[in-house]
Protein backbone atom coordinates (compact mmCIF):
# COMPACT_ATOMS: atom_id res chain seq x y z
CA UNK A 1 0.00 0.00 0.00
CA UNK A 2 1.36 3.24 -1.29
CA UNK A 3 2.41 5.35 2.38
CA UNK A 4 0.62 8.64 1.90
CA UNK A 5 -3.01 6.16 1.36
CA UNK A 6 -1.62 4.60 4.77
CA UNK A 7 -1.49 7.99 5.99
CA UNK A 8 -4.47 9.15 4.64
CA UNK A 9 -6.86 5.32 6.06
CA UNK A 10 -4.86 6.98 9.19
CA UNK A 11 -6.31 10.15 9.32
CA UNK A 12 -9.62 8.98 8.56
CA UNK A 13 -9.32 6.11 11.48
CA UNK A 14 -8.18 8.67 14.07
CA UNK A 15 -10.91 11.53 13.07
CA UNK A 16 -13.76 8.92 13.61
CA UNK A 17 -11.81 7.86 16.79
CA UNK A 18 -11.64 11.15 17.84
CA UNK A 19 -15.37 11.24 17.56
CA UNK A 20 -16.79 8.63 19.75
CA UNK A 21 -18.22 11.10 21.85
CA UNK A 22 -21.99 11.53 20.52
CA UNK A 23 -24.30 10.19 23.02
CA UNK A 24 -25.39 6.85 22.60
CA UNK A 25 -23.10 6.06 19.29
CA UNK A 26 -21.17 5.31 21.56
CA UNK A 27 -20.87 8.42 24.02
CA UNK A 28 -17.52 7.95 24.70
CA UNK A 29 -16.55 11.25 26.94
CA UNK A 30 -12.73 10.80 28.55
CA UNK A 31 -10.66 12.97 30.82
CA UNK A 32 -7.78 13.08 28.40
CA UNK A 33 -6.70 16.23 26.31
CA UNK A 34 -6.38 15.31 22.91
CA UNK A 35 -2.96 15.89 21.43
CA UNK A 36 -4.06 18.13 18.50
CA UNK A 37 -6.40 20.70 18.18
CA UNK A 38 -10.03 19.58 18.29
CA UNK A 39 -12.53 21.06 20.38
CA UNK A 40 -14.32 19.43 23.39
CA UNK A 41 -17.43 21.13 22.50
CA UNK A 42 -17.97 19.07 19.29
CA UNK A 43 -21.33 16.94 20.21
CA UNK A 44 -19.22 14.15 19.79
CA UNK A 45 -15.77 14.89 21.07
CA UNK A 46 -14.15 12.52 23.46
CA UNK A 47 -11.78 14.76 24.82
CA UNK A 48 -10.96 17.95 25.70
CA UNK A 49 -8.74 20.58 23.83
CA UNK A 50 -5.44 21.14 25.62
CA UNK A 51 -5.71 24.52 24.66
CA UNK A 52 -8.98 25.30 27.04
CA UNK A 53 -7.06 23.25 29.79
CA UNK A 54 -4.57 25.73 29.83
CA UNK A 55 -6.73 28.77 29.68
CA UNK A 56 -8.45 26.91 32.60
CA UNK A 57 -5.60 26.62 34.75
CA UNK A 58 -4.34 30.00 34.51
CA UNK A 59 -7.99 32.12 34.08
CA UNK A 60 -7.63 35.50 36.06
CA UNK A 61 -4.20 35.17 37.55
CA UNK A 62 -5.32 31.74 38.77
CA UNK A 63 -2.93 28.84 38.71
CA UNK A 64 -3.64 25.27 38.96
CA UNK A 65 -1.27 23.23 38.17
CA UNK A 66 -2.95 20.12 37.51
CA UNK A 67 -4.90 21.87 34.81
CA UNK A 68 -1.67 23.43 33.37
CA UNK A 69 0.98 20.27 33.75
CA UNK A 70 -1.90 17.60 31.84
CA UNK A 71 -2.06 19.17 28.92
CA UNK A 72 1.12 19.57 28.22
CA UNK A 73 2.77 16.25 29.57
CA UNK A 74 0.30 14.48 27.22
CA UNK A 75 1.58 16.83 23.94
CA UNK A 76 4.97 16.30 25.48
CA UNK A 77 4.63 12.42 25.46
CA UNK A 78 4.09 12.44 21.55
CA UNK A 79 6.44 15.17 21.21
CA UNK A 80 9.39 12.97 22.37
CA UNK A 81 7.99 10.03 20.88
CA UNK A 82 7.01 11.09 17.22
CA UNK A 83 7.51 15.02 17.62
CA UNK A 84 5.30 17.08 15.12
CA UNK A 85 3.96 13.93 13.62
CA UNK A 86 0.50 13.95 14.78
CA UNK A 87 -0.47 16.84 13.16
CA UNK A 88 -0.03 14.86 9.84
CA UNK A 89 -1.09 11.77 10.90
CA UNK A 90 -3.75 12.60 13.82
CA UNK A 91 -4.96 16.03 13.77
CA UNK A 92 -8.41 16.14 11.94
CA UNK A 93 -7.79 20.12 11.47
CA UNK A 94 -4.43 19.05 9.30
CA UNK A 95 -6.68 16.18 7.92
CA UNK A 96 -9.07 19.07 6.51
CA UNK A 97 -6.06 20.96 5.40
CA UNK A 98 -4.86 17.95 3.40
CA UNK A 99 -8.32 18.37 1.83
CA UNK A 100 -7.29 21.63 0.57
CA UNK A 101 -4.55 21.93 -0.04
CA UNK A 102 -4.85 20.66 -3.80
CA UNK A 103 -6.41 24.14 -4.26
CA UNK A 104 -3.62 25.71 -1.89
CA UNK A 105 -1.07 23.92 -4.21
CA UNK A 106 -2.84 25.47 -7.47
CA UNK A 107 -2.45 28.91 -5.96
CA UNK A 108 1.26 28.31 -4.73
CA UNK A 109 1.93 28.15 -8.82
CA UNK A 110 0.76 32.08 -9.83
CA UNK A 111 4.04 34.05 -9.73
CA UNK A 112 3.00 36.75 -7.11
CA UNK A 113 2.13 33.84 -4.50
CA UNK A 114 5.91 32.34 -5.46
CA UNK A 115 7.11 35.80 -4.94
CA UNK A 116 5.61 35.84 -1.68
CA UNK A 117 6.56 32.42 -0.24
CA UNK A 118 10.59 33.60 -0.84
CA UNK A 119 9.49 36.57 0.98
CA UNK A 120 12.24 36.97 3.65
CA UNK A 121 9.47 37.88 6.32
CA UNK A 122 7.61 34.54 5.52
CA UNK A 123 9.69 32.52 7.44
CA UNK A 124 9.41 35.37 10.81
CA UNK A 125 5.74 34.60 10.44
CA UNK A 126 5.88 31.50 10.98
CA UNK A 127 6.58 32.49 14.79
CA UNK A 128 3.23 33.96 14.61
CA UNK A 129 1.93 30.87 16.39
CA UNK A 130 4.15 30.84 19.22
CA UNK A 131 2.70 34.57 19.82
CA UNK A 132 -0.79 33.15 19.53
CA UNK A 133 0.04 30.55 22.07
CA UNK A 134 2.07 33.26 24.71
CA UNK A 135 -0.53 35.76 23.64
CA UNK A 136 -4.09 35.05 22.80
CA UNK A 137 -4.08 31.54 24.91
CA UNK A 138 -1.89 32.39 28.32
CA UNK A 139 -1.43 36.02 28.66
CA UNK A 140 -4.98 36.92 28.10
CA UNK A 141 -6.35 34.51 30.07
CA UNK A 142 -4.15 35.86 32.64
CA UNK A 143 -4.18 39.44 32.78
CA UNK A 144 -7.90 40.02 30.98
CA UNK A 145 -10.10 36.70 31.60
CA UNK A 146 -10.66 36.78 28.11
CA UNK A 147 -10.42 33.21 26.57
CA UNK A 148 -8.64 32.19 22.97
CA UNK A 149 -11.85 29.61 23.33
CA UNK A 150 -14.22 32.51 22.63
CA UNK A 151 -12.98 33.10 19.29
CA UNK A 152 -11.37 30.05 18.01
CA UNK A 153 -11.73 28.89 14.13
CA UNK A 154 -11.19 25.13 14.97
CA UNK A 155 -13.90 25.64 17.89
CA UNK A 156 -16.15 27.42 15.43
CA UNK A 157 -15.56 24.56 12.62
CA UNK A 158 -16.05 21.49 15.22
CA UNK A 159 -18.19 22.90 17.60
CA UNK A 160 -20.38 25.66 16.96
CA UNK A 161 -21.30 24.33 13.32
CA UNK A 162 -22.57 20.82 14.18
CA UNK A 163 -24.36 22.02 17.34
CA UNK A 164 -26.30 24.54 14.28
CA UNK A 165 -26.58 21.71 12.55
CA UNK A 166 -28.03 18.96 14.85
CA UNK A 167 -30.20 21.27 16.68
CA UNK A 168 -32.04 23.62 14.17
CA UNK A 169 -33.83 26.56 15.70
CA UNK A 170 -32.73 25.93 19.33
CA UNK A 171 -29.79 28.67 19.33
CA UNK A 172 -29.05 31.61 18.71
CA UNK A 173 -25.57 33.76 18.03
CA UNK A 174 -23.69 35.33 21.05
CA UNK A 175 -21.61 38.38 21.27
CA UNK A 176 -18.10 36.37 20.49
CA UNK A 177 -20.24 34.93 17.17
CA UNK A 178 -19.47 37.86 14.78
CA UNK A 179 -15.76 37.93 15.83
CA UNK A 180 -15.46 34.37 15.57
CA UNK A 181 -17.30 34.07 11.92
CA UNK A 182 -14.69 37.05 10.87
CA UNK A 183 -11.73 35.00 12.40
CA UNK A 184 -13.32 31.71 10.62
CA UNK A 185 -13.69 33.36 7.35
CA UNK A 186 -9.77 34.08 7.52
CA UNK A 187 -8.91 30.95 8.37
CA UNK A 188 -11.26 29.35 5.41
CA UNK A 189 -9.12 31.75 2.99
CA UNK A 190 -6.01 30.48 4.72
CA UNK A 191 -6.27 27.30 4.08
CA UNK A 192 -7.16 27.13 0.18
CA UNK A 193 -4.58 29.67 -0.82
CA UNK A 194 -1.70 28.77 1.42
CA UNK A 195 -0.96 24.96 1.95
CA UNK A 196 -1.24 23.88 5.90
CA UNK A 197 -1.54 28.08 6.01
CA UNK A 198 -2.81 27.00 9.59
CA UNK A 199 -0.19 24.47 11.13
CA UNK A 200 2.82 26.58 9.24
CA UNK A 201 1.44 30.57 11.49
CA UNK A 202 -1.10 30.02 13.83
CA UNK A 203 -1.37 26.77 15.27
CA UNK A 204 -1.08 27.09 19.26
CA UNK A 205 -0.70 23.12 19.20
CA UNK A 206 2.10 23.01 16.95
CA UNK A 207 3.45 25.99 18.51
CA UNK A 208 3.71 23.87 22.10
CA UNK A 209 5.08 20.45 19.95
CA UNK A 210 7.46 22.26 17.27
CA UNK A 211 10.09 22.18 19.95
CA UNK A 212 9.99 18.53 20.65
CA UNK A 213 11.17 17.77 16.63
CA UNK A 214 14.75 18.30 18.50
CA UNK A 215 14.70 16.14 20.24
CA UNK A 216 12.08 13.41 19.40
CA UNK A 217 12.75 9.69 18.55
CA UNK A 218 11.02 9.42 15.35
CA UNK A 219 12.26 12.30 12.55
CA UNK A 220 13.11 12.94 9.22
CA UNK A 221 17.22 12.73 8.20
CA UNK A 222 18.23 14.05 4.81
CA UNK A 223 21.24 12.30 3.83
CA UNK A 224 23.41 14.89 2.33
CA UNK A 225 26.27 13.13 0.87
CA UNK A 226 24.03 11.42 -1.61
CA UNK A 227 21.40 14.45 -2.19
CA UNK A 228 21.82 16.03 -5.46
CA UNK A 229 19.26 19.30 -4.57
CA UNK A 230 17.05 18.65 -7.43
CA UNK A 231 14.45 19.91 -4.67
CA UNK A 232 11.62 17.83 -5.35
CA UNK A 233 11.40 17.26 -1.46
CA UNK A 234 10.87 20.76 -0.81
CA UNK A 235 8.13 21.22 -3.99
CA UNK A 236 6.16 18.50 -2.24
CA UNK A 237 6.76 20.02 1.31
CA UNK A 238 3.65 20.64 2.51
CA UNK A 239 5.03 23.04 5.24
CA UNK A 240 7.30 24.55 2.91
CA UNK A 241 10.54 24.00 4.37
CA UNK A 242 13.86 23.67 2.60
CA UNK A 243 14.11 20.26 2.89
CA UNK A 244 18.15 19.20 1.75
CA UNK A 245 18.87 22.51 4.49
CA UNK A 246 16.67 21.04 7.59
CA UNK A 247 18.09 18.86 10.22
CA UNK A 248 15.24 18.23 12.61
CA UNK A 249 13.02 21.46 11.64
CA UNK A 250 10.68 22.40 14.25
CA UNK A 251 7.93 22.94 11.52
CA UNK A 252 8.38 19.28 9.75
CA UNK A 253 5.04 17.31 10.31
CA UNK A 254 7.06 14.19 9.44
CA UNK A 255 3.92 13.73 6.63
CA UNK A 256 6.84 12.01 4.84
CA UNK A 257 5.66 13.27 1.48
CA UNK A 258 9.49 14.10 1.20
CA UNK A 259 10.72 10.78 1.56
CA UNK A 260 8.38 9.48 -0.84
CA UNK A 261 9.53 12.12 -3.79
CA UNK A 262 13.32 11.95 -3.53
CA UNK A 263 14.77 10.18 -6.25
CA UNK A 264 17.03 9.44 -4.26
CA UNK A 265 16.09 7.36 -1.66
CA UNK A 266 18.07 10.26 0.43
CA UNK A 267 15.22 11.09 2.69
CA UNK A 268 14.40 8.24 5.48
CA UNK A 269 12.63 8.21 8.86
CA UNK A 270 14.66 7.36 11.73
CA UNK A 271 13.57 6.38 14.97
CA UNK A 272 16.31 7.42 17.29
CA UNK B 1 24.88 10.44 19.71
CA UNK B 2 25.20 8.30 22.58
CA UNK B 3 24.78 11.57 24.88
CA UNK B 4 21.95 12.92 22.34
CA UNK B 5 20.24 9.46 22.85
CA UNK B 6 20.67 9.80 26.68
CA UNK B 7 18.86 13.25 26.14
CA UNK B 8 15.74 11.73 24.45
CA UNK B 9 14.98 8.32 26.57
CA UNK B 10 16.03 10.72 29.75
CA UNK B 11 13.08 13.38 28.59
CA UNK B 12 10.45 9.80 27.74
CA UNK B 13 11.03 9.08 31.33
CA UNK B 14 10.30 12.13 32.51
CA UNK B 15 7.42 13.20 30.85
CA UNK B 16 5.55 9.39 30.56
CA UNK B 17 6.79 9.50 34.63
CA UNK B 18 5.00 12.55 35.60
CA UNK B 19 2.09 11.64 32.96
CA UNK B 20 1.37 8.37 34.69
CA UNK B 21 2.00 10.12 38.00
CA UNK B 22 -1.02 12.20 37.04
CA UNK B 23 -3.16 9.61 35.83
CA UNK B 24 -3.03 7.75 39.11
CA UNK B 25 -1.60 9.70 41.93
CA UNK B 26 -4.08 12.94 40.83
CA UNK B 27 -7.92 13.65 40.06
CA UNK B 28 -6.54 15.38 36.60
CA UNK B 29 -8.20 12.93 34.54
CA UNK B 30 -11.66 13.35 36.40
CA UNK B 31 -11.33 17.03 36.73
CA UNK B 32 -11.05 17.88 33.38
CA UNK B 33 -13.68 15.03 31.86
CA UNK B 34 -15.93 16.54 34.45
CA UNK B 35 -14.91 20.30 34.23
CA UNK B 36 -14.29 21.02 30.64
CA UNK B 37 -15.56 17.79 28.53
CA UNK B 38 -18.81 17.18 30.07
CA UNK B 39 -19.98 20.55 30.36
CA UNK B 40 -20.40 22.99 27.32
CA UNK B 41 -18.99 26.40 27.73
CA UNK B 42 -21.76 28.33 26.22
CA UNK B 43 -19.57 31.35 25.22
CA UNK B 44 -16.89 29.12 23.99
CA UNK B 45 -19.40 27.95 21.24
CA UNK B 46 -20.68 31.54 20.61
CA UNK B 47 -24.08 30.46 20.70
CA UNK B 48 -26.87 30.65 23.02
CA UNK B 49 -29.42 28.40 23.43
CA UNK B 50 -32.91 30.46 22.77
CA UNK B 51 -34.67 31.09 26.12
CA UNK B 52 -37.73 29.50 26.35
CA UNK B 53 -39.72 30.03 29.85
CA UNK B 54 -42.15 27.81 29.68
CA UNK B 55 -42.39 25.66 33.23
CA UNK B 56 -42.65 21.99 33.25
CA UNK B 57 -43.01 18.84 35.95
CA UNK B 58 -40.29 16.65 34.04
CA UNK B 59 -36.97 16.53 35.36
CA UNK B 60 -34.44 14.46 33.32
CA UNK B 61 -35.95 11.16 33.07
CA UNK B 62 -38.60 11.91 35.60
CA UNK B 63 -35.87 11.55 38.02
CA UNK B 64 -37.18 12.62 41.44
CA UNK B 65 -36.39 15.98 43.00
CA UNK B 66 -33.42 16.04 45.90
CA UNK B 67 -34.73 16.38 49.07
CA UNK B 68 -33.28 19.33 49.80
CA UNK B 69 -35.10 21.02 47.24
CA UNK B 70 -38.40 19.74 48.46
CA UNK B 71 -37.71 21.18 51.59
CA UNK B 72 -36.63 24.37 50.86
CA UNK B 73 -40.12 24.57 48.64
CA UNK B 74 -42.03 25.07 51.60
CA UNK B 75 -40.46 28.14 52.78
CA UNK B 76 -41.04 29.50 48.65
CA UNK B 77 -39.40 29.27 45.35
CA UNK B 78 -35.76 28.10 45.06
CA UNK B 79 -33.57 29.48 42.48
CA UNK B 80 -30.64 27.63 41.43
CA UNK B 81 -27.98 29.49 39.93
CA UNK B 82 -25.23 27.05 37.98
CA UNK B 83 -21.70 28.71 37.08
CA UNK B 84 -18.09 27.86 36.51
CA UNK B 85 -14.56 29.19 36.98
CA UNK B 86 -13.95 29.96 33.18
CA UNK B 87 -17.12 31.40 31.29
CA UNK B 88 -17.33 34.60 29.73
CA UNK B 89 -21.09 34.00 30.07
CA UNK B 90 -21.29 33.07 33.51
CA UNK B 91 -18.73 36.71 34.02
CA UNK B 92 -21.34 38.32 32.25
CA UNK B 93 -24.56 36.98 34.97
CA UNK B 94 -23.00 36.35 37.94
CA UNK B 95 -23.50 40.25 39.61
CA UNK B 96 -26.63 40.78 37.48
CA UNK B 97 -27.90 38.14 40.18
CA UNK B 98 -25.99 39.11 42.98
CA UNK B 99 -27.40 42.51 42.41
CA UNK B 100 -31.26 40.98 41.47
CA UNK B 101 -30.97 39.00 44.74
CA UNK B 102 -28.66 41.73 46.95
CA UNK B 103 -26.17 38.54 48.29
CA UNK B 104 -22.61 39.17 48.44
CA UNK B 105 -20.29 35.74 48.23
CA UNK B 106 -16.82 34.67 45.84
CA UNK B 107 -17.25 33.24 42.27
CA UNK B 108 -16.02 29.88 43.70
CA UNK B 109 -17.69 29.75 47.15
CA UNK B 110 -20.47 27.42 47.42
CA UNK B 111 -23.51 29.59 48.42
CA UNK B 112 -27.45 29.72 49.41
CA UNK B 113 -29.28 32.04 51.11
CA UNK B 114 -33.30 32.59 51.79
CA UNK B 115 -33.23 35.90 50.81
CA UNK B 116 -36.45 37.92 51.34
CA UNK B 117 -38.36 39.50 47.30
CA UNK B 118 -41.28 41.05 46.97
CA UNK B 119 -42.30 39.86 50.10
CA UNK B 120 -41.95 36.49 49.54
CA UNK B 121 -38.59 34.11 50.60
CA UNK B 122 -36.42 32.75 47.67
CA UNK B 123 -34.02 30.45 48.83
CA UNK B 124 -31.05 31.36 46.41
CA UNK B 125 -28.68 28.57 46.00
CA UNK B 126 -25.20 28.81 43.61
CA UNK B 127 -23.69 26.05 41.99
CA UNK B 128 -20.39 26.38 40.81
CA UNK B 129 -19.74 23.15 39.06
CA UNK B 130 -16.09 23.45 38.98
CA UNK B 131 -16.52 24.30 43.56
CA UNK B 132 -19.63 22.23 44.40
CA UNK B 133 -20.81 19.01 46.58
CA UNK B 134 -21.97 16.12 44.54
CA UNK B 135 -25.55 17.17 46.37
CA UNK B 136 -25.89 20.18 44.10
CA UNK B 137 -23.45 18.85 41.19
CA UNK B 138 -26.01 16.25 40.33
CA UNK B 139 -28.85 18.57 39.80
CA UNK B 140 -27.39 20.20 36.95
CA UNK B 141 -28.46 17.48 34.20
CA UNK B 142 -31.58 17.03 36.47
CA UNK B 143 -32.74 20.36 35.82
CA UNK B 144 -31.15 21.12 31.77
CA UNK B 145 -34.59 21.35 30.67
CA UNK B 146 -33.97 21.71 27.12
CA UNK B 147 -30.37 19.27 26.97
CA UNK B 148 -28.12 21.85 26.65
CA UNK B 149 -25.54 20.73 28.94
CA UNK B 150 -24.28 24.32 29.29
CA UNK B 151 -23.56 27.12 32.09
CA UNK B 152 -24.44 29.51 33.18
CA UNK B 153 -27.69 28.16 33.67
CA UNK B 154 -30.46 29.33 36.05
CA UNK B 155 -33.46 27.35 37.73
CA UNK B 156 -36.30 28.74 38.84
CA UNK B 157 -38.23 26.05 41.25
CA UNK B 158 -42.09 27.25 42.41
CA UNK B 159 -45.02 24.78 42.55
CA UNK B 160 -47.73 23.52 40.35
CA UNK B 161 -51.01 22.00 39.82
CA UNK B 162 -50.69 18.28 38.15
CA UNK B 163 -53.77 16.16 38.19
CA UNK B 164 -54.55 16.55 41.57
CA UNK B 165 -51.27 16.93 43.47
CA UNK B 166 -49.08 19.60 43.89
CA UNK B 167 -46.07 19.26 42.48
CA UNK B 168 -42.55 21.36 42.10
CA UNK B 169 -42.79 23.05 38.53
CA UNK B 170 -39.71 24.60 37.58
CA UNK B 171 -37.80 26.27 34.31
CA UNK B 172 -34.58 26.78 32.88
CA UNK B 173 -33.34 29.49 31.09
CA UNK B 174 -29.55 30.23 29.67
CA UNK B 175 -26.45 31.75 28.58
CA UNK B 176 -26.76 35.88 28.86
CA UNK B 177 -30.07 35.41 28.27
CA UNK B 178 -30.64 36.40 24.76
CA UNK B 179 -31.17 39.98 25.54
CA UNK B 180 -28.85 42.41 25.08
CA UNK B 181 -28.39 44.78 28.10
CA UNK B 182 -27.62 43.93 32.10
CA UNK B 183 -30.94 45.84 32.16
CA UNK B 184 -32.83 43.58 30.28
CA UNK B 185 -31.03 40.68 31.64
CA UNK B 186 -32.75 41.95 35.22
CA UNK B 187 -35.88 42.46 33.84
CA UNK B 188 -36.18 38.88 32.35
CA UNK B 189 -35.07 37.05 35.54
CA UNK B 190 -37.37 39.64 37.52
CA UNK B 191 -40.45 38.70 35.42
CA UNK B 192 -39.88 34.85 35.86
CA UNK B 193 -39.49 35.30 39.70
CA UNK B 194 -42.39 37.00 39.92
CA UNK B 195 -43.94 34.33 37.73
CA UNK B 196 -42.84 31.81 40.05
CA UNK B 197 -43.95 33.90 42.99
CA UNK B 198 -47.47 33.87 41.68
CA UNK B 199 -47.47 30.18 41.46
CA UNK B 200 -45.96 29.67 44.44
CA UNK B 201 -48.69 31.61 46.26
CA UNK B 202 -51.32 29.82 44.40
CA UNK B 203 -50.75 26.05 45.16
CA UNK B 204 -48.56 26.29 48.54
CA UNK B 205 -51.58 25.29 50.83
CA UNK B 206 -51.30 21.86 48.48
CA UNK B 207 -48.37 21.53 49.13
CA UNK B 208 -46.39 18.31 50.85
CA UNK B 209 -42.92 17.84 50.45
CA UNK B 210 -42.71 14.38 50.73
Amino acid sequence: MKFQLKRLYFQIILFFTANLGYPGLPGLKTGFCYPFFYCQACPAATSACPLRALEDSVYKQSFEWRFFAYPLLILGFFGVTTGRAVCAWACPIGFLQRGTSRVARKVKKHPFAQKLGKHKAEKYLRYTKYFVLIGLVILTSILIGFIFTDICPVGFLTGTIPILILNPGKFLPNYFFPVALIIFILFLVLIFIIERGWCRYFCPVGAILSPFNKISFLHIEVHEKGCTHCNMCSYVCPMGIDVPRMHRDPECILCGKCVNACPKNQITFERI
Amino acid sequence: MRKFLALQIAALIVVSGALGGMFFASNAFEEVRTRIVLVLCLSCIKLEPKTVRNFTFATDNNAPHPSFILENLTKGPVFLHYSENVCAGCEVMFPIVKSLFHVEFGKKDIFWRTVPFNSTNITYIYVNLDNTTDMLENTFPLYDKDDIGGLPMFVVMTLGYDHGTVRPYYTTVYGTLNVPTDADRTALLTELLHESIELYNQNKAGYHPH
